[in-house]
């Protein structure tokens, strides 16, 4: 009734010219007014201390970096609404965003960003890294991936794949960018199943040298980052065939470009054109027609082939010996695991501010419009989120841990825990975007607003270095692995966080209280039952196959379900390990208060998953229980929502115009400018 | 030290001319250095005009030939050393809370810089939506030659200006003049000081407050001014270059690769700038204007105001009185820094000074409320 009376009322004032309610409305106070939410949200704690603990390390360094972004023209500085923005412009032809990526990058290197990148060593250097990684990541994903095929791949291949000639010959000219890397392993035909790759490397004693052929079309490098338009050498991944035997996929040096960039001979290049995403980025093809390569070419930390010809490798297994070739792919796997909650980051701290100063309908008529992030309806949508990359924060800071202080001995858990971390945070970031996306309504539509924008941008994360869905089976197949080793050694779990395997299995009350859902005990115990279960369950449904005589690969395939929901569930109380242990270091104080209610939600988040009730983990009454208590911690975190997406630490310049005063952005007088 | 109440009453004139208000600031002998009855004065003005809805726009200017040279440091050391550190701040906060309401006014206030703006003076006018520069204004924000650092909101403003020319102008107190000032954005507009009483006259007599307008009139009696060959601002590469650098020492060898290159007497002049300078002042400067890149005005304020607590406190460095008496008391411009080298000055130290200060009585800098008002955009984009 309200509402058909006040449309009754509006339409009458246009009708009657003059009247004194149309004068109303044309005056200022009748209009809507960006009101920043700083001035009416509370910081319950101290965001720079919370930041200090999400960031984890480097935060120093993080700021020198957003400042020589933001104080630079080349980084597409644009004035919106009386701030800063800075963001590439992405209007641009592809060819204009490549050449404008690598201005970028030669600046960073002007300024010595890259310093110590290849030559330096250590936890410090490699942490160092990653910051830097995650703040470029946050301006734009192919300056990222730019840097990340240079030094990551291919320095990285050097790294790890080389000896000391090659570390002495190329390490220093790839931190300088005298020569420019790429890393040419995926071919049109073979991607995730690397050992399937067609190109073939024989030998030739006469001369000392490699002979790289690309013998068929499905054998083509493709998607090579930088291969396109500046790369001036490549790691090769081939087959090696030394006298008619094929050792196995290894990797060489070979040169496509001299110094002027004209393309070597015997080297076919062609472009992978225009892409969804990511077009900062000269993704190419390259055949190779019988390229000769020098012997000290072959990165021979693995295998060797002496100068007369005869394969020699420390390796015997072949198995192992293609385990170590992908080891590289390992930074990449951490790196776009962090860059995506920081994408997540950037997405959230977007649509909840924006949901702080936007508002739609009225209660009651004649009352102010409600703020979205009041609507329950809205903190539902977004606040679990929030929580959800509060947790894969510190996810991703144990992990980098992980990978910088890596033994041999650790290789399998970094293996496995960066696959599952790889596929649920990149996974995660797009179920994020999008939801922040249609949380800004239309205007998440624009390009300038970053938000819908990062979508095609990252959709690419679920793909490279290694599919998600292979990762994950990857990690069942781990999990599997362990059980069977501990079953057969009568032995106990130990590692990768299975531990509680050996303690008795958890009992979840029958009826829940608000006290024992917010408990982390409780929660942990809820996600360890589901990881248990599971796993028993996965290994029971393989032992069957296996017993009926089925192969092993065939057993893990048909099981496909419950390996994904293993996988999940492995990873989900993983992350939640972190978080109690990130929580664990702090204090007692506001901060402390905040984050437990943050890890409650996240936790319970987590046991909304459909497996709890599928598999009967949880009652209907519990499930019911949780639910009821996610919508209360949300309305509880509400009053936090301003200071969680500060703490990010993520500048104003690096998130985007609805983020800020929407109104003066869109103004009259900001079209004249 | 004591004046009489009518003396200090005439310290800010002030002249009501229909919707504006002309706040001259009048101590001329002193180069308009701002007393602290002076600060409270302007406080008291500006609150009042807020809630005036017959005032829609404030000016301010200098008497003399300075539009103001800062605050009365004499006065700071003279608390300082009778009333303790807590005296000396209440200067500070009183100038500060006064910095933040200039920078969150919801009335536009137009600053005629016709001559000499330093330190406090820019505290006192940067933050205003208008800044008119002449061929008299001589700008410099040279806290670091007196144990002190960039203050008054400076960490906020010096940090936008275009690449880093800010932590060039911060750390060295480079003198800039009134082009240079319109060209690095310290200046909205250059109008010859000729025309300047005809700008106030046309400024005095409209009747709105609205910036537009306001930008119009004062568009009509400016001028673009050329750089002169020499100036600085033609050297933004190399400050550029040198002033990204992470860190004061890092700065200070980028500049000496320079002069390797190629002999450059502006380069030298520089570095010897940089190594008169107090090494704390330095660091906490660069520390200061970098993490206030990164916060709204009121942030860097309060931030400011921990910081400049414990350079009053002299816990880690006295260099503030060291420095106040080598450059303004005994004048032998030689100070004996402590700690003398840029290397004695650790992180950990640079860090304590952006610590809340640990004392019942030390306080954090309280902002006024500014949400009564209603805003403009160009505030709110501060904030």
């Amino acid at each position: 009734m309200d509402r058909a009376y006040q449309r009754t009322r509006i339409l009458t004032n246009h009708l009657i010219l003059n009247s004194p309610a149309q004068t109303d409305c044309l005056t200022s106070n009748e209009c809507l007014s960006y009101s920043p939410p700083e001035l009416s949200e509370k910081y319950a704690f101290d965001v720079s201390e919370m930041r200090r603990l999400m960031d984890g390390h480097d935060v120093e360094e993080r700021d020198r970096l957003f400042g020589l972004i933001i104080q630079s023209k080349l980084f597409n500085p644009r004035v919106r609404g009386g701030k800063v923005f800075v963001s590439p412009d992405y209007n641009q032809s592809m060819e204009q965003q490549r050449e404008m990526t690598w201005k970028r990058i030669e600046y960073l290197l002007e300024r010595g960003v890259f310093g110590g990148w290849m030559t330096g060593k250590g936890e410090e250097v490699e942490m160092k890294r990653f910051a830097c990684f995650e703040v470029l990541g946050l301006f734009d994903h192919s300056i990222s991936i730019k840097l990340g095929v240079h030094f990551f791949l291919w320095g990285g291949a050097i790294q790890f794949f080389g000896t000391k000639h090659h570390h002495d010959k190329w390490l220093r000219d790839t931190e300088n960018y005298l020569i420019k890397g790429c890393f040419s392993m995926t071919e049109l035909g073979h991607g995730s199943n690397v050992r399937g790759i067609e190109t073939v490397t024989t030998y030739d004693s006469n001369t000392g040298e490699f002979i790289i052929n690309t013998p068929c079309e499905s054998a083509q490098k493709y998607w090579i980052g930088g291969a396109a338009k500046h790369a001036t050498h490549t790691i090769v991944f081939s087959q090696l065939n030394i006298n008619g035997t094929n050792e196995g996929v290894h990797a060489l040096i070979a040169q496509i470009r001299d110094a002027d960039g004209n393309v070597c001979p015997n080297i076919r290049i062609a472009d992978c054109g225009h892409k969804i995403g990511l077009n900062g980025v000269d993704n190419g093809r390259i055949w190779f027609d019988n390229v000769r390569v020098p012997r000290e070419n072959l990165l021979n930390s693995v295998a060797d082939v002496s100068p007369d010809g005869k394969y020699l490798s420390a390796i015997k297994d072949p198995d192992q010996r293609f385990a170590a070739f992908l080891s590289p792919l390992t930074a990449g796997r951490v790196n776009i695991a962090v860059n995506a909650v920081y994408q997540s980051k950037v997405g959230l701290a977007i649509a909840i501010r924006y949901a702080l100063t936007r508002r739609a309908f009225s209660l009651k008529a004649n009352e102010p419009e409600v703020l979205l992030l009041d609507y329950p309806s809205h903190q539902r949508r977004l606040l679990p989120l929030l929580a959800k990359i509060y947790a894969m924060s510190f996810g991703a800071n144990y992990l980098k841990m992980l990978y910088v202080r890596r033994t041999p001995q650790s290789n399998k858990t970094i293996h496995v825990v960066s696959s599952s971390f790889k596929a649920t945070c990149t996974w995660s970031n797009m179920q994020i975007i999008q939801e922040c996306r249609e949380a800004c309504g239309g205007q998440g539509l624009k390009t300038e607003n970053r938000v819908g924008h990062l979508k095609a941008e990252h959709d690419v994360q679920s793909t490279f270095e290694g599919d998600n869905n292979i990762l994950m089976q990857q990690v069942s197949k781990a999990l599997f692995a362990e059980y069977v080793a501990a079953q057969k050694r009568n032995k106990v779990f130990k590692g990768l966080g299975l531990e509680h395997m050996n303690k008795p299995c958890p009992v979840i009350p029958s009826q829940l209280t608000s006290t024992t859902l917010r408990c982390s005990q409780f929660q942990m115990d809820a996600l360890c039952l589901r990881e248990r279960e599971l796993l028993n369950r996965f290994v029971a449904d393989v032992s069957q196959c296996l017993a009926r005589g089925e192969s092993k690969e065939h057993a893990f395939n048909t099981n496909y379900q419950l390996a994904e929901d293993l996988g999940k569930a492995f990873s989900d109380r993983a992350i939640f390990q972190t978080f109690v242990e990130a929580e664990a270091t702090l204090a007692a104080g506001s901060l402390k208060d905040v984050l437990g209610m943050v890890r409650s939600l996240y936790a319970l988040t987590c046991l909304e998953d459909v497996t709890y009730l599928r598999y009967g983990y949880l009652s209907v009454d519990n499930a019911t229980a949780v639910r009821r208590e996610i919508t209360k911690l949300c309305s509880e975190l509400r009053p936090h929502a301003l200071a969680l997406v500060s703490s990010f630490g993520i500048p104003d310049a690096f998130l985007s115009p609805i983020a800020f005063n929407w109104i003066d952005a869109n103004s009259w007088s900001s079209v004249q400018h | 030290m004591a004046s009489s109440v009518s003396s200090q009453h005439d310290q800010v004139l002030v002249e009501v001319k229909s919707f504006a208000r002309v706040l001259t600031l009048n101590r001329p002998k002193q180069l308009n250095a701002l007393s602290l009855h002076m600060i409270s004065r302007l406080l008291e003005l500006f609150l009042a005009y807020e809630e005036d809805p017959n005032v829609k726009l404030v000016i301010l200017k200098g008497k003399g030939r300075a539009f103001c040279t800062g605050g009365d440091v004499a006065a700071v050391v003279h608390d300082l050393r009778t009333g303790g550190w807590r005296a000396g701040a209440n200067h500070f906060m009183k100038g500060y809370t006064l910095n933040y309401l200039m920078a969150t006014y919801s009335k536009p206030q137009v600053s005629l810089l016709n001559g000499i703006v330093m330190g406090g003076g820019n505290g006192a006018s940067m933050h205003g939506r208008f800044r008119v520069a002449t061929e008299n204004s001589l700008f410099a924000m040279p806290e670091t030659a007196v144990g002190l650092f960039p203050d008054v909101g400076a960490s906020y403003f010096l940090s936008r200006l275009p690449g880093f020319f800010g932590e060039y102008v911060g750390l060295t107190g480079a003198r800039l003049d009134g082009a240079e000032m319109l060209a690095c954005g310290l200046a909205t507009h250059f109008v010859p000081s000729a025309k300047l009483p005809m700008l106030e006259a046309a400024l005095c007599a409209i009747d709105s407050g609205d910036p537009e307008i306001i930008s119009s009139i004062i568009g009509r009696y400016s001028e673009q001014p050329s750089l002169k060959e020499q100036s600085v601002y033609n050297r933004l590469d190399v400050i550029d270059r040198c002033f990204s650098q992470k860190t004061v020492e890092e700065i200070l060898s980028a500049l000496e690769r320079e002069v390797v290159d190629r002999r450059d007497r502006w380069i030298s002049a520089t570095i010897q700038t940089l190594k008169r300078a107090s090494p704390t002042s330095l660091k906490i400067s660069l520390r200061s204007i970098r993490v206030g890149r990164f916060q709204g005005v009121g942030p860097c304020l309060v931030r400011e105001y921990r910081m400049v607590c414990h350079v009053l406190r002299g816990e880690f460095s006295n260099d503030f009185l060291e420095g106040y008496r080598a450059i303004l008391l005994d004048k032998d411009k030689n100070p004996k820094w402590e700690p003398s080298k840029l290397e004695l000055v650790t992180d950990t130290k640079v860090d304590r000074y952006f610590s809340k200060v640990n004392n019942e009585d030390g306080e954090d800098l309280k902002l006024p409320v500014r949400s009564k008002f209603k805003l403009p955009s160009y505030v709110v984009a501060k904030l």
